[in-house]
């Protein structure tokens, strides 16, 4: 195709310019448009094989996915739909999606407020002993979230727990601080814990601590040691020397030189990079639920089990509601980390709030 | 008395001799500015002279020892001041002395009172006491070089190697940076070393003069053997007029702090 356009573009160019000066035109020029003219075909050629080639393995692909001749089931699959959007009747004639049901679900099973453990803070009039009681004999601050709560403890404790092992890991996987074979004990050491995806540590870790949320924040802490260490590492690659060879002209020792000349310099860098795991490590927190270590993701699941989809569907608006929120948080902050703006306080953040959407908008 | 002590010193990077046969005696407390166009050597000889480099040939003498690798004493101020975007111009400071203190009490800043009020003095020298608690990213290039400057004084040297400090400054700057260093260099009796390509800051602000041109020593002198051939000599074909300010020219005029942020 495209070599086609080009043909006729220039032969037609061509003979507009020969009608005017055909002899005009020097040899060079001429020759110069055939080169011109062959290089694009054989680049079209090469590009239609390349797809073509691209065709055959999607379709070699698609044969070992058994997509070729799905056990393709529609109508279970719109009933289960159904089950997922419930519909109700405002006022006996308006079809509407039931919210309702969600929310009772929500509420029923706990999902984003334990009302429990949150009673003990939002009471009135203010009970001392109670929120004294909240803080420090309940440790709520994760429960009153209820199941999401758990959910986001399980990828909270293991960003805690893996970071400082990610750190170490990081810093001594690099070429910079650990010599070239040398380094690659660390980084070995972050491949093969990279290669086992977290719900498979947490299956790892169930003898150890039981199918519940404690394996699977020890899963997530391990997985955040291969995949943060690895995120520190390339970092680190991309530092400058000037920094680095100051630090030396000083005579500081080795480990100093490394701190001051190397971590200083990224230091943003891991935060960000830290708070961007923390994110995902809350994602995965949902996904070893599934497989029963608790939080919203064993919820989803057993709901599933009991093919209850509205429930299912509730389930999975508060996960969309805590992954969001951990993205919002994460994100501004991470932004905020990164912008040179002279940060601003809590106060400011809060009451400058209105001034910045308007003047957002009107961008 | 002689101080630094390079005989025959050579630098080779594969086929390229950046320093060829290059030999100089210097005494304490000199003032020092070495000239030369770009890739005529004059950061190898510092980076050398730094221990950052280890010579090819030849043999570097700094108060009786060899230089095989960076000191304590041998303080180095870079082009580009490498100096740490993300700390404060009093961490920096302090970061000069780390060498004397271990590894936690540095990272945790809790070097004792003494060090502490070195390096803040450390940054009244290039007058930047006020504003030692902002960040260096947000400071200006000639503020970023003089916190450069505090935080090789706090190392407590006695040489200061300064490879091409103002280069990338604007001339109001460069003035200023080129001041501070002079003072600095004078009031704590500093043998320095200082590359620089303009030569009117040069010839106002040197002592004594070493030039090279292709990794050669072609000249070595005081203030009043620099004069116009020289400088021809130095940097060859092209036009140095206005590059050369005599001593009756405008090399005397104070020095225009004005244009320093």
């Amino acid at each position: 195709m495209t070599t086609d356009t080009t043909d006729s573009d220039g032969a037609s160019g061509a003979a507009a310019a020969g009608a005017d000066s055909a002899a005009d035109v020097p040899n060079r020029i001429t020759e110069q448009f055939e080169n011109i003219k062959r290089t694009r075909r054989r680049r079209a050629l090469g590009w239609t094989g390349l797809l073509a080639f691209l065709a055959f393995a999607t379709l070699q692909a698609f044969a070992a996915t058994e997509l070729l001749n799905p056990d393709a089931r529609l109508e279970t699959f719109t009933d289960s739909l159904t089950g997922f959007f419930p519909i109700t009747n405002y006022f006996g004639v308006i079809p509407f999606l039931d919210f309702g049901q969600y929310i009772e679900f929500i509420r029923q099973e706990n999902l984003l407020y334990d009302p429990e453990i949150g009673g003990l803070l939002f009471q009135f009039p203010p009970n001392p002993v109670d929120i004294y009681a909240f803080f420090f004999r309940e440790l709520g601050i994760f429960q009153i979230f209820g199941e999401a709560g758990i959910t986001l403890a399980m990828g909270f404790v293991g960003t805690v727990l893996g970071f400082p092992f990610a750190l170490v890991f990081g810093t001594l996987g690099s070429e910079r601080v650990t010599p070239f074979p040398f380094n690659f004990i660390f980084r070995g050491t972050m491949s093969f814990i990279r290669a086992i995806p977290a719900i498979i540590w947490t299956l790892i870790f169930i003898p150890f601590l039981g199918l519940g949320p404690a394996s699977a924040a020890i899963a997530i802490a391990f997985d955040t040691i291969g995949n943060l260490g690895r995120l520190f590492v390339d970092e680190l690659e991309e530092i400058e020397d000037g920094p680095i060879e100051a630090m030396r002209t000083t005579g500081a020792s080795k480990p100093q030189i490394v701190f001051f000349g190397m971590l200083s310099q990224v230091r943003t860098a891991f935060i960000a990079w830290t708070l961007y795991i923390f994110e995902i490590n809350v994602r995965i927190g949902v996904t070893v639920g599934v497989i029963g270590a608790g939080g919203l993701g064993y919820v989803l699941t057993s709901q599933q089990n009991l093919l209850r989809f509205t429930n299912m569907m509730a389930t999975l608006l508060a996960i969309f509601l805590l992954i969001i929120s951990v993205e919002l948080f994460s994100q501004r902050l991470r932004s905020r980390l990164r912008s040179d703006d002279v940060e601003m306080g809590i106060w400011e953040l809060v009451t400058g709030f209105p001034r910045r959407m308007a003047d957002s908008m009107l961008k | 008395m002689t101080y630094i002590e390079v005989d025959g010193l050579t630098k080779r990077f594969g086929d390229t001799v950046a320093l060829d046969d290059v030999s100089f005696e210097v005494p304490a407390g000199e003032f020092v500015i070495v000239l030369g166009v770009s890739g005529s050597g004059k950061s190898t000889l510092l980076r050398t002279l730094s221990g950052l480099l280890s010579p090819t040939e030849g043999e570097i003498l700094i108060d009786g020892e060899p230089m095989v690798e960076p000191r304590p004493e041998v303080a180095m101020i870079f082009q580009q001041h490498n100096i740490i975007g993300d700390m404060t111009a009093y961490s920096n400071s302090l970061s000069g002395g780390v060498h004397r203190s271990g590894f936690l009490s540095s990272v945790l800043q809790l070097q004792d009172e003494g060090e502490k009020h070195r390096a803040l003095d450390a940054l009244d020298t290039v007058g930047l006491l006020d504003e030692a608690e902002q960040k260096a990213r947000r400071m200006s290039g000639g503020q970023q070089q003089r916190v450069g400057i505090a935080r090789a004084l706090v190392q407590q040297p006695n040489v200061l190697l300064a490879d091409e400090p103002v280069a990338s400054l604007d001339p109001g700057s460069a003035q200023s940076v080129m001041d501070y260093l002079r003072t600095a260099s004078d009031d704590r009796d500093l043998t320095t070393f200082c590359s620089l390509h303009q030569v009117n800051i040069a010839r106002k602000f040197g002592h004594r003069f070493i030039g090279l041109r292709d990794g050669e020593k072609v000249f070595d002198g005081y203030r009043d053997d620099l004069t116009i051939d020289v400088i021809d000599d130095l940097y060859g074909d092209i036009d140095t007029e206005g590059m050369f300010v005599r001593d009756d020219g405008d090399a005397d005029v104070p020095t225009d702090e004005v244009a320093t942020s």
